[in-house]
């Protein structure tokens, strides 16, 4: 009785460390494990459904069973199962997708006249219930014209500054005060969580972060002064 | 002038004919002067353009490790640290290195693959698109394939590791370099391979690359990391192009003399030759008068004889400036670049490149100069009276 306990503890151990959930920080898993392990999984284990296992460790034995992924080194087959589990899973299951802002070259912003190709980087899109969509270069000229046109309702879309990845406004935190200017000057700049906000706003020397909610148009306007 | 008048034009080849000594010392100088600028021009846009060329698929950000003031191996710890910094958006532990073959006195670029790894150079990942590579095996240029035979080495070849051992790679495949010339010496090998060639030890490379989503905050990032970690060399992009361009200035800055040089030189014959004519040519113009010929017409032949000679001089020294730079590699201007520089172009062995508006200049600074120096002063002897001119 005791050793057949005994051995169901060691092979629970054995178990744990075989398949033990690797420990990586969140950048890191964002930029290095996710890609490596979507590239994996696009090249060689497309087969592999995630929504079939109820656990990490099933998705870990699943890679060991198939045939295609079965001689990979260990480190890859972490990867690609961490990205199965955790990033490909919860895409399947939610499938929000923002839209790519590309401007072309004749468009302008609406409310300053710009040209916009020549700051991409900057770009931001306003896009009404109907499917029209206005493109500007800057949030600070989009909420502009969002105040103006409050009445209807309408999406707001701009990059992230680090990731420059497109971000809906509604859930973005935005720095402002700080050294780093758009093309029309001050700027609220766009992050997509607060974690990244903070640390612009301590290596920038902005001086506020602020959600879309708190933003007032007196706000707004007093960037240009 | 909407028509060519070919008597005219018959009349101005015939003069050239006529003084033929004369206008042979022309078309020689006008030619070599043309073929100098040329070659001044060609060699500076061509190696300026190699080097754009090579920037650009460099990473945003480099991290070498450095012990002792000496460059040494960076470990993968370091990335971790790295990739927690926000902006950076990817990154990964890259392993090359250089390796001599003395036997044939040459360095071949080794080039670590990780299967799965990101390359950002589209050459490379055009290569490695149908390509896998494991540990014993490589994939080479072509001309590393011929060097390897040269030294029998048909099927694999045995590298020497630091402790005196063989590590053999069998040959995979090799590749045409096409126009990047910088690989001419590329092998591609499994990092671990490379690990082994140049004893690196597990969870070690050579530097770090990382990629920047946002160009505008590089310069930051870069100098974010020389306060984080002060034993490591940070070189962004922006930092790589300022020290090619500094360097490319310098160099430039000799062929730059020899162009102001040269070009003084042509000024000198043309302000000689603008200044006026000799009697006998004032005489052939006051014959011309003399029989019967407008002034226009003794301008219209002598305009074609300037553009003759002219376009004639600037055809033959631009093909000599490009047979002397494209076909036999610039032999002794060439040099001037060739020191051992940042880029590592020991032979002028670059891709053929033409900028056009500096031929432009050229033609511009040249044949219309030549055309009115030869103009102004037959204009002044033809409006002249006949008799006055002949006496």
């Amino acid at each position: 009785m005791l050793l057949q306990k005994l051995f169901l503890i060691l092979l629970f151990f054995i178990n744990s460390v075989l398949f033990a959930y690797p420990n990586y920080s969140e950048a890191i898993k964002e930029k290095q494990i996710y890609p490596l392990g979507k590239k994996i999984y696009n090249t060689k284990c497309s087969k592999l459904d995630p929504l079939d296992y109820k656990s990490f460790e099933a998705v870990r034995e699943a890679i060991n069973q198939e045939k295609n992924c079965k001689s990979l080194q260990v480190k890859y087959k972490d990867a690609l199962a961490l990205y199965i589990w955790e990033k490909k899973r919860v895409q399947k299951s939610n499938t929000q997708k923002y839209p790519i802002l590309k401007v072309s070259h004749s468009e302008k912003c609406p409310i300053c006249g710009m040209f916009l190709y020549k700051y991409p980087r900057w770009v931001s899109m306003l896009e009404y219930g109907n499917g029209k969509k206005l493109y500007f270069d800057g949030v600070k000229d989009l909420l502009k014209y969002y105040f103006q046109h409050s009445t209807e309702s309408m999406d707001l879309y701009a990059r992230d500054y680090y990731t420059q990845k497109t971000i809906s406004l509604k859930n973005a935190y935005f720095v402002i005060g700080s050294d780093v200017y758009g093309p029309m000057g001050n700027e609220l700049i766009a992050f997509k969580d607060r974690k990244s906000a903070q640390n612009f706003l301590l290596d920038h020397k902005g001086k506020k972060i602020i959600r879309l909610k708190e933003i007032t148009e007196g706000m707004v306007y007093k960037l240009d002064d | 002038m909407t028509k060519i008048n070919f008597y005219l034009l018959e009349y101005a080849y015939a003069y050239i004919i006529r003084n033929k000594i004369k206008n042979i010392f022309i078309i020689t100088v006008f030619t070599l002067l043309v073929a100098l600028l040329s070659t001044v021009f060609f060699i500076t846009t061509t190696v300026e353009h190699e080097m754009k060329g090579r920037i650009e698929y460099k990473p945003d950000i480099i991290v070498e490790a450095y012990k002792a003031g000496v460059r040494s191996s960076v470990d993968e710890k370091l990335l971790e640290k790295l990739l927690e910094i926000h902006g950076i958006s990817s990154g990964n532990l890259r392993l090359e290195g250089v390796y001599d073959f003395r036997a044939k006195n040459v360095r071949f670029y080794l080039y670590g693959v990780a299967p799965f790894e990101e390359v950002s150079d589209p050459f490379i990942k055009n290569i490695l698109k149908n390509e896998e590579l494991n540990s014993s095996n490589m994939l080479v240029s072509k001309d590393v394939k011929e060097l390897m035979k040269q030294a029998y080495y048909d099927k694999y070849f045995n590298f020497i590791k630091p402790d005196g051992s063989f590590k053999k790679l069998y040959i995979k495949n090799y590749f045409n370099i096409k126009k990047r010339k910088e690989f001419q010496n590329l092998i591609l090998l499994d990092q671990d391979a490379l690990r082994e060639i140049f004893g690196y030890k597990e969870n070690q490379g050579s530097y770090i690359a990382l990629s920047v989503a946002n160009k505008n905050e590089l310069d930051f990032i870069a100098s974010k990391i020389r306060l984080m970690l002060p034993n490591v060399k940070v070189i962004s992009k922006n930092d790589l192009n300022v020290s090619y361009e500094k360097l490319f200035n310098y160099d430039s800055g000799v062929f730059l003399s020899l162009f102001i040089i040269s070009i003084f030189t042509f000024f000198i014959i043309i302000y000689d030759k603008a200044n006026g004519l000799s009697s006998e040519e004032k005489r052939e113009i006051g014959i011309l008068k003399a029989i019967g010929w407008r002034v226009e017409d003794v301008l219209h032949a002598k305009f074609y004889e300037a553009a003759l000679i002219s376009f004639f001089s600037f055809t033959i020294g631009f093909l000599l400036a490009f047979i002397y730079v494209f076909i036999l590699k610039a032999p002794l201007l060439g040099e001037i670049f060739m020191h051992q520089n940042l880029l590592d172009i020991h032979t002028f062995n670059l891709n053929i490149y033409l900028e056009l508006s500096y031929s432009l200049l050229i033609f511009l600074l040249s044949v219309p100069v030549y055309i009115a120096a030869t103009l102004i002063p037959s204009w002044r002897v033809a409006t002249l009276d006949a008799d006055e001119v002949m006496r």
